[in-house]
């Protein structure tokens, strides 16, 4: 049995639409709902089901659902309508095979090298198993270091003598993960970039089917290690959705509490990083110190300062005392004085202004488009924040600003998350107040079954909107398919184009701005081989079209 | 390139270069946060170098997954002798809790030989910090002879 509908209790509606047909109803939807969520592929039944999520930035999601079948799956694509949606089929492509019609990276995988064996099954799909692909990948592994470059396959619109092509990465000392971008430079202008990720791709989608709900929860927490909390949350939320399970109310208040530190830490370890790349390495460390004090009160109540394994299906898995929350109150206080000095101190200062205003401009169409999420869009002046349009936690019963900025730039999206730490530190404040009492910890963790059906959740981590999706098969231990879209894959695609017309000494500041979370984005690609040698000469004759930009 | 056992500082001002093999960025930002001026292992003499030729002590995080293992071979081979490689975390020593993946090879053990595994998911910046002074007073061998070593492994 093919689709399962969502659960209706979510308003959400899910509707079937015949492949032919994919475009006009994507045209009709963006109308009303312009921002894609993500591009949700299952393989089920000889079937690829591709889910399209919508929403309207009120949180009134809609879904659009096609099902192809799995012996050579084509569709047209959808990246002239919503230009963040190439990024979202590059994934389906690769994972699962799908065919693409009119994509504008027809032949380049940006995920899955060319090197990658061409009749080898995609890795996602459930005819295949963990053992075949480490089979398959193994007789080709070698120890060679990639070639560090992009194949930008293909020609450009640019004359061949003046355009040179930079590798950027994949280790760079500007880069704090592995990733490589190729840029297109005139002279010091950047007019082309084009990101190549997977390098930390660890295949978490695969390896989450072949654990159980409880297993699968440690290890979705380490998709990421700076919003680890979000990815174990999002994921017990559909988890919670899937199997029927409701949390008591102190359980959403801790969840809440810890959610809301790792804002605070993520979001001043940011802003120091800001500093560094902008020359300012004073801020770097004063933010870095201050923030410490975050860290050690995360250490108080989970037992860990980073990977905290804090929640749990049902609960969370130990209760934090009265005195331990006396002292969160304590240390927010603190917290708060030291970062309002130090805040107002590196705003304040000029040439951090003036380095930062007016670099990586982009407009709020082109936000929308790309699909940008968290304090990227909020810079560009939309009021997008899961916590306050689709309230989880204990976010209903806590008053707290959406914070937004006009400017679109660099500034901006410091200002805004400059500003929300305060609005962490509010609702931490209210935290301690309201909670209820009652016992948070679940009498024992689930190790069930699952139930038939889908469910998915969202959640709003420091980095923006965070989108899981669970399908389970009645019976089994363990979840037939986890997906995973992280916040940075859509800002990716925005910084990408954002970059374009800058120079290159303005790159590490462009693609910090994002506050891009590679180790998040890559779980859910492929790489095994090296890319084809870089420096390609540019052709003289012009042929494709090398901009990644496409017409909206 | 000779191996010898014993794990020795030859210089006083021990430099780092990071190299994230394929991590979560849970051990990254501990190596960042031992860096800054709670923990401060520039205190041992240890700056962050942008260049592994330059560097005494490579610093691996992260599982090593299949595309990056031909760069962490490289770059250790770019680093001058004598040299040590240190593994931050679970991951970084053997593969952590994303062994079993298709596209994760395992540890750094994988690819270069004599590796200091410091377990963790992550290490604090206490434990890093311990480690390194440990290093810079030339004292992990005589722990190791101890037999109550975490620190060290061949
Ligand atoms: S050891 Fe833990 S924190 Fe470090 S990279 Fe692995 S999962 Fe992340």
């Amino acid at each position: 049995m093919g689709a399962v509908s969502l659960p209706k209790s979510d308003g959400t509606t899910v509707k079937l639409v015949p492949s032919e047909s994919i475009v006009d109803a994507v045209k009709e939807i963006a109308t009303t709902h312009p921002h894609l969520v993500g591009i949700t592929a299952v393989h089920a039944d000889s079937n690829i089901e591709l889910l399209y999520s919508f929403d309207n930035f009120r949180g009134e999601l809609r879904h659009l659902r096609v099902i192809l079948p799995d012996k050579q799956p084509s569709i047209d694509s959808i990246s002239g309508i919503l230009l963040g949606a190439y990024i979202y089929e590059m994934e389906v492509r690769d994972m699962f095979g799908v065919n693409f019609n009119g994509h504008p990276l027809p032949n380049t995988r940006l995920l899955l090298p060319d090197s990658y064996p061409a009749g080898a099954p995609p890795p996602l799909l459930k005819t295949v198993t963990m053992d075949q692909l480490m089979k398959l990948l193994d007789s080709v592994q070698e120890l060679q270091p990639p070639s560090p470059a992009i194949p930008i396959t293909g020609s450009s619109r640019y004359s061949a003598e003046s355009v040179v092509i930079l590798p950027f990465g994949p280790y760079h000392p500007a880069l704090k993960e592995p990733e490589h971008f190729a840029l297109a430079l005139e002279g010091e202008k950047i007019v082309e970039a084009r990101p190549r990720i997977g390098y930390v791709h660890r295949g978490i989608e695969k390896l989450a089917e072949n654990r159980t709900f409880l297993q699968a929860l440690f290890l979705v927490e380490r998709v990421c290690g700076i919003c680890s909390f979000h990815h174990s949350w999002t994921y017990t939320l559909a988890a919670e959705k899937l199997l029927g399970i409701t949390p008591g109310a102190r359980a959403e208040y801790l969840r809440t509490l810890v959610a809301e530190l790792e804002r605070i830490h993520s979001h001043s370890l940011w802003i120091g990083l800001l500093g560094y790349w902008a020359g300012f390495d004073s801020m770097f460390m004063w933010l870095w110190s201050a923030r410490e004090r975050i860290m050690k009160l995360l250490e108080m109540i989970a037992g860990n300062r980073v990977n905290k394994s804090y929640i749990t299906i049902g609960g969370v898995r130990a209760d934090v005392s009265d005195e331990k929350l006396k002292i969160v109150q304590r240390e927010i206080e603190e917290f708060k004085k030291e970062f309002k000095k130090i805040s107002e101190a590196v705003m304040s200062y000029e040439p951090l202004w003036e380095r930062t205003k007016n670099i990586g401009s982009f407009t709020a169409e082109l936000a929308i488009s790309a699909g940008a999420v968290g304090p990227t869009l909020r810079g560009a002046g939309i009021p997008y924040d899961i916590r306050k349009i689709e309230p989880y936690g204990a976010y209903p019963d806590l008053s707290f600003e959406v914070i937004t900025e006009k400017g679109g730039d660099v500034l901006s999206i410091s200002t805004v998350r400059v500003k929300e730490t305060f609005e962490s530190i509010r609702i931490i404040e209210q935290i301690v107040e309201k909670i209820p009492s009652g016992n948070p910890v679940p009498q024992t963790f689930f190790m069930g079954t699952s139930k038939e059906g889908e469910a998915f959740a969202r959640t709003e981590p420091p980095r923006g909107e965070l989108y899981y999706y669970l399908r389970g098969k009645v019976g089994s231990r363990n979840p037939y398919r986890v997906k995973i879209r992280t916040p940075t894959l859509p800002n990716l695609v925005l910084a990408a184009e954002a970059l374009k017309g800058y120079t290159l000494a303005d790159v590490p500041l462009i693609l910090t701005m994002i506050d891009p979370c590679f180790s998040c984005e890559d779980r859910a690609i492929v790489y095994v081989k090296g890319m084809e040698p870089l420096m390609v000469k540019l052709p003289r004759s012009v042929p494709a079209n090398l901009s990644l930009g496409c017409p909206i | 390139m000779e191996e010898s056992n014993s794990i020795k500082l030859i210089r006083k001002s021990p430099w780092l270069f990071h190299f994230n093999s394929g991590g979560c960025n849970g051990c990254d930002i501990e190596v960042v946060a031992a860096l800054t001026p709670k923990y401060d292992v520039e205190r041992l003499g240890a700056v962050l170098t942008a260049s592994p030729k330059h560097a005494d002590i490579l610093i691996i995080t992260g599982p090593v997954t299949r595309q990056t293992a031909g760069s962490l071979k490289m770059i250790y081979e770019q680093m001058a002798d004598p040299k040590i490689a240190i593994a931050i975390g679970t991951c970084a020593c053997s593969g952590g809790v994303f062994r079993g993946g298709y596209n994760v090879l395992g540890g750094a053990e994988k690819v270069i030989k004599n590796v200091i595994c410091i377990p963790g998911c992550p290490p604090n910046p206490r434990q890093i910090f311990a480690a390194l002074k440990k290093l810079y007073e030339n004292k992990l061998e005589e722990e190791k002879n101890d037999g109550g070593s975490k620190l060290t492994k061949e």
